[in-house]
C-alpha cells in the first residue's frame, strides 16, 4: 500500500474549477487560471464552523413552531415533533415516518455523520477508508432531500391562504430549518474526502515502521 | 507537503514565508449562526408571554386553542390547555397572555366567560352565539405579577374599574333581590346590585350594591335603603296599601333609597359603607327614630292585634315603636299584658316645649297626665297602635320603674272602652225592675180587655142606629122625592124645545142666514168686475182707451 503513488505525491493538483491536473508549482490552472491547491483549503475548519452553525440552527429548527394554521378552528401551531405526532395519533402513520425521518432524523444523522468523517480526517479513529468514503457520498446525496419540509410548507403558505376560514403561515422554525440544511450542505461540500485517503497513506506508512 | 516545500524551496532561493492565520475567517459562520439560533429560540418564548392559570367550576364553552382571553374586546390572549384540577371539582385553564398584556395579570383581576346569558333583567353576550364564547379579563388594581386566578361564574355586574359608589346592604330576608337587580332613587335607576352573599355567621344576607358616580352624592349618612321588589299588599294600622314597582322590578326585584322625611340627610360617604336594607318604604320611614328610650306599659285589656313594629303615636305624630309583647316583663301574678315600646325622647321634648330640658321629661309628662291607650287603627284589620296623649281627668300617677324599663300608665281606651260601656249599659239593664214593670203590663192588659169590651158596646149601639136608619129610608117621604125628582126632568125636556126647528130661536136663525147670503152675493158681483177689469179700482167702470192714472193730487 505505502507504494500506490498519488497524485499529490506526485506535485499534480486537480483544478476545483475544471479539473485539468497540473502541477501544483504552477500556481494558477493553466486552462482556467483559478489557483490550484492540493487539497481543498482549510478543508475540515470549514466543515467543522458549517457543522457547529448546523448543528446551533438546529434547535430553533425543532423547537419553534414550523407553521400556524388559523381559522374557524382557531389558532394551531404546530413544531415538526408535534406535527409528527398528531399525524401518528390520527393513524397516518407512512406521513409520520416521513417527516419524521426526513426532517427529524436525515439533518442529525448528516451532523454525527460529518462529525465522525471530520474525526476520521483528524484521525481520531480507525475505520476503513473504503466505507468512510461511501458514507460520505450517501450523505452528501441525502442532503439536498432534507429540503421537503421547506417545500411543503412554502406550497401551503401560498395554496392556504382562504382568509377567514383557514390561514397558513410559516412559523419562525422554517428558517431554521432551511439553514440546517443548506448549511450541512455546505459543510458537506467543504469536506474534501481525499484527505480521509491521505489520513490511511499516512498511517500506512507509520504502521510498518512501527510494527 | 514537505515535498512541495522543498521543491518551493529548490527552485526559488527567497522563500516567501506567509504566517498562517490562526483563526479562518470561517469561523463567523458558527458564531453568527449560535447568536442568530439563540436569538430565535430566546425570543420565540419571550413572545410567548406569560401563562395565567384561572380557575372555573365547568369547562363549558371554553376550547383549548380557540377560546380568547379579551379585554374590552381587545384580544390579550388565547386558552391554551384545560385541565381538570387536581381536587376534579374544578377545571384550570391555561391562558396565555400576549407579552403586551402582562402588565393585565394583577391580584384583583377577574376572569369571566363571556357566552350568551338571558335573564329577567339582561340579556347580554348574544354575539357569542356566532363568534364562541370568550374569557373576559378585567385588570384589577393590585400589584402585577400574579398567575393564579379564580375565575367568576357570572359576570360582574358592573367593572371594577367603573366610577361609583360601592356599598353593602344588609338584610334579614333576601327576597326576590339578586344581583343586576336595579336600585332606585325616585323610580330612576341609579345603580345595581353587584353580588349577593349569605352572610352564614350573622344570617344575613349581604348584597354589594354599585351606584353610579353621578348619584353617589345622593347617598348620605341618612339614607335608608329599602327592598322594593315584586307586589307589596300591606294591611296596618293605616288600612291597606299597594304598591307596586317598575315591570322590570318586579321580575328581577329592585331597592330604592331615600332619605325619610323628617330625615337628616348627613354628610355623603364613601365606599365600604354598610347600611340596613329595610323590608318595605314603611319600615325605613319609621326607621329614622332614633328611639332612645325604652318604656315598659301594661294593658289591662287584649293586646289582640297589636304587632311588634306597631307605631308609638303622640297626638297623632309617630314617636316610637312596639318591641316587645311578652310576659317576661311582667311581674309574678300580674295578668296585665306587658309591652315594650321604644320612643324618641328627643321627639317627645320638642312635643312639650314648656319643660325643661334639665328635669326628666318623660316623669313631667306623666304627672301632667300623660297616658298611652290602644286605639284602633284601621276598623278593617283591626291592627291597633298604642297613643300617647295628656288625659285631662285621669287619675294622678307618677312614673314607675319596672326592671329597667320605665313604666308608663295606661288607660284603657278604644274598643276596651267601647266594651266597658256596654258592660255598664247591660248592667244598667240588669238592675232594671223588669218583674214589676211585667206585672204592670199585666194589669195594663186587664184594662185594655175591659176597654175593648166597652168599645165592643159601643159598637152594638152603632149597628142599632144604622138599623133605625133605615127603617127611615122606608117611610113614604122618602118614597115622594122620586116623584118630585119625575116633574122636574119634565120642565127640563120643555125648555129643550124651544130650541127645536119650531122654536123662535130657529126662527132668528134663519133670518139671520138670509142676510148672510145677499151679502155674499153682492161681493161675488164685486169680484167679478175686478176680475174683468183689475184696473177698476185704480181707474172706476166706465174709463177706457188711455187712461191716466189717477195719482193722488198734491
Amino acid at each position: 500500500m505505502g507504494e500506490v503513488r498519488t497524485a499529490a505525491s506526485e506535485g499534480l493538483a486537480s483544478c476545483h474549477m475544471c479539473g485539468k491536473v497540473s502541477p501544483v508549482r504552477e500556481g494558477h490552472c493553466p486552462r482556467c487560471h483559478s489557483k490550484l491547491h492540493l487539497r481543498k483549503p482549510h478543508s475540515l475548519e470549514r466543515t467543522w464552523s458549517f457543522l457547529i452553525a448546523a448543528a446551533a440552527f438546529y434547535f430553533p429548527a425543532n423547537l419553534l413552531p414550523m407553521m400556524s394554521v388559523s381559522g374557524l378552528a382557531g389558532n394551531s401551531s404546530d413544531t415538526i415533533l408535534s406535527g409528527v405526532i398528531n399525524f401518528w395519533k390520527k393513524g397516518d402513520f407512512l406521513v409520520a415516518i416521513i417527516i419524521f425521518s426526513a426532517s427529524i432524523m436525515i439533518p442529525i444523522l448528516k451532523m454525527i455523520a460529518l462529525t465522525w468523517l471530520c474525526l476520521a480526517a483528524s484521525g481520531f479513529t480507525s475505520a476503513s477508508p473504503k466505507n468512510l468514503a461511501r458514507l460520505y457520498h450517501v450523505t452528501e446525496f441525502v442532503g439536498r432531500w432534507s429540503m421537503v419540509d421547506v417545500f411543503v410548507v412554502a406550497v401551503l403558505v401560498c395554496l392556504v391562504q382562504l382568509g377567514v376560514i383557514s390561514t397558513v403561515t410559516p412559523g419562525p422554525a422554517i428558517l431554521s430549518f432551511a439553514s440546517v440544511v443548506v448549511l450541512t450542505m455546505f459543510a458537506a461540500m467543504s469536506f474534501d474526502p481525499r484527505l480521509l485517503w491521505d489520513r490511511h497513506v499516512e498511517e500506512a506508512a507509520e504502521s510498518p515502521e512501527t510494527t | 507537503m514537505t515535498e512541495g516545500e522543498e521543491e518551493e524551496s529548490t527552485q526559488e532561493p527567497r522563500a516567501v514565508v506567509r504566517r498562517r492565520r490562526r483563526w479562518s475567517s470561517v469561523w463567523v459562520v458558527p458564531a453568527v449562526a449560535l447568536v442568530l439560533a439563540g436569538w430565535l429560540v430566546w425570543k420565540h418564548y419571550h413572545d410567548k408571554g406569560p401563562l395565567a392559570y384561572v380557575r372555573f367550576s365547568t369547562a363549558e364553552s371554553i376550547e383549548a386553542g380557540k377560546t380568547e382571553v379579551r379585554c374590552r374586546s381587545v384580544r390579550v390572549g388565547i386558552v391554551e390547555k384545560i385541565e381538570l384540577a387536581n381536587d376534579l371539582q374544578s377545571v384550570v385553564a391555561e391562558v396565555r397572555i400576549d407579552p403586551d398584556s402582562e402588565g393585565l395579570l394583577r391580584r384583583e383581576s377577574r376572569f369571566w366567560v363571556v357566552k350568551p346569558r338571558v335573564s329577567a333583567s339582561t340579556i347580554s353576550g348574544l354575539g357569542t352565539l356566532i363568534t364562541g364564547a370568550y374569557i373576559e379579563l378585567e385588570p384589577g388594581d393590585g400589584p402585577p405579577p400574579v398567575h393564579h386566578f379564580d375565575g367568576l361564574e357570572e359576570p360582574p355586574v358592573t367593572s371594577a374599574n367603573v366610577p361609583g359608589l360601592r356599598l353593602t346592604l344588609v338584610a334579614e330576608d333576601a327576597g326576590s333581590l339578586t344581583a343586576g337587580s336595579p336600585i332606585y332613587y325616585r323610580g330612576f335607576e341609579v345603580g345595581r346590585v353587584e353580588r349577593r352573599t349569605l352572610d352564614i355567621e350573622n344570617r344575613r344576607i349581604r348584597f354589594d350594591v354599585f351606584i353610579d358616580d353621578n348619584y353617589a352624592d345622593l347617598v348620605r349618612e341618612g339614607t335608608c335603603f329599602w327592598n322594593t321588589s315584586g307586589i307589596d299588599v300591606t294591611a296596618g294600622a293605616d288600612g291597606f296599601k299597594l304598591s307596586t314597582p317598575s315591570f322590570q322590578a318586579m321580575l328581577s326585584g329592585g331597592a330604592s333609597f331615600a332619605v325619610p322625611k323628617g330625615g337628616v340627610p348627613g354628610r355623603p360617604i364613601n365606599d365600604g359603607r354598610v347600611f340596613g336594607l329595610f323590608p318595605d318604604e314603611d319600615a325605613a320611614k319609621k326607621s329614622i327614630f332614633v328611639p332612645d328610650h325604652k318604656c315598659l306599659l301594661f294593658f289591662d285589656q287584649s293586646v289582640r292585634g297589636l304587632t311588634v313594629g306597631a307605631p308609638v303615636e303622640f297626638r297623632g305624630i309617630p314617636l316610637g315603636r312596639v318591641v316587645e309583647i311578652s310576659f317576661e316583663h311582667s311581674p309574678n301574678g300580674d295578668s296585665r299584658v306587658p309591652v315594650v315600646v321604644e320612643i324618641d325622647s328627643d321627639t317627645l321634648t320638642k312635643a312639650v316645649e314648656d319643660i325643661d330640658n334639665g328635669k326628666d321629661v318623660l316623669a313631667e309628662c306623666v304627672r301632667r297626665g300623660l297616658r298611652a291607650t290602644l286605639s284602633t287603627g284601621s276598623l278593617l284589620t283591626g291592627a291597633l297602635y298604642i297613643d300617647l296623649d295628656f288625659v285631662p281627668d285621669a287619675p294622678p300617677a307618677e312614673l314607675t320603674k319596672s326592671g329597667e324599663y320605665d313604666v308608663i300608665p295606661t288607660l284603657s281606651s278604644g274598643l276596651a272602652q267601647l266594651e266597658n260601656k256596654v258592660n255598664a249599659i247591660l248592667a244598667k239593664i240588669e238592675k232594671l225592675p223588669l218583674e214589676e214593670t211585667l206585672n204592670k203590663f199585666g194589669t195594663a192588659a186587664d184594662e185594655i180587655a175591659i176597654t175593648v169590651k166597652e168599645v165592643r158596646s159601643a159598637i152594638d149601639e152603632a149597628e142599632a142606629a144604622l138599623v133605625e136608619a133605615k127603617k127611615l129610608l122606608a117611610r113614604d117621604e122618602t118614597q115622594n122625592i122620586t116623584a118630585e125628582l119625575e116633574a122636574t126632568l119634565k120642565e127640563v125636556r120643555g125648555s129643550v124645545e124651544s130650541l127645536g126647528p119650531n122654536g123662535a130661536v130657529q126662527g132668528d136663525l134663519s133670518r139671520t142666514l138670509d142676510e148672510l147670503r145677499a151679502a155674499l152675493r153682492a161681493f161675488k158681483t164685486l169680484s167679478d168686475s175686478i176680475e174683468e177689469k183689475p184696473n177698476s179700482l185704480l181707474f172706476g167702470r166706465e174709463s177706457s182707451g188711455n187712461s191716466e192714472p189717477k195719482a193722488k193730487r198734491k
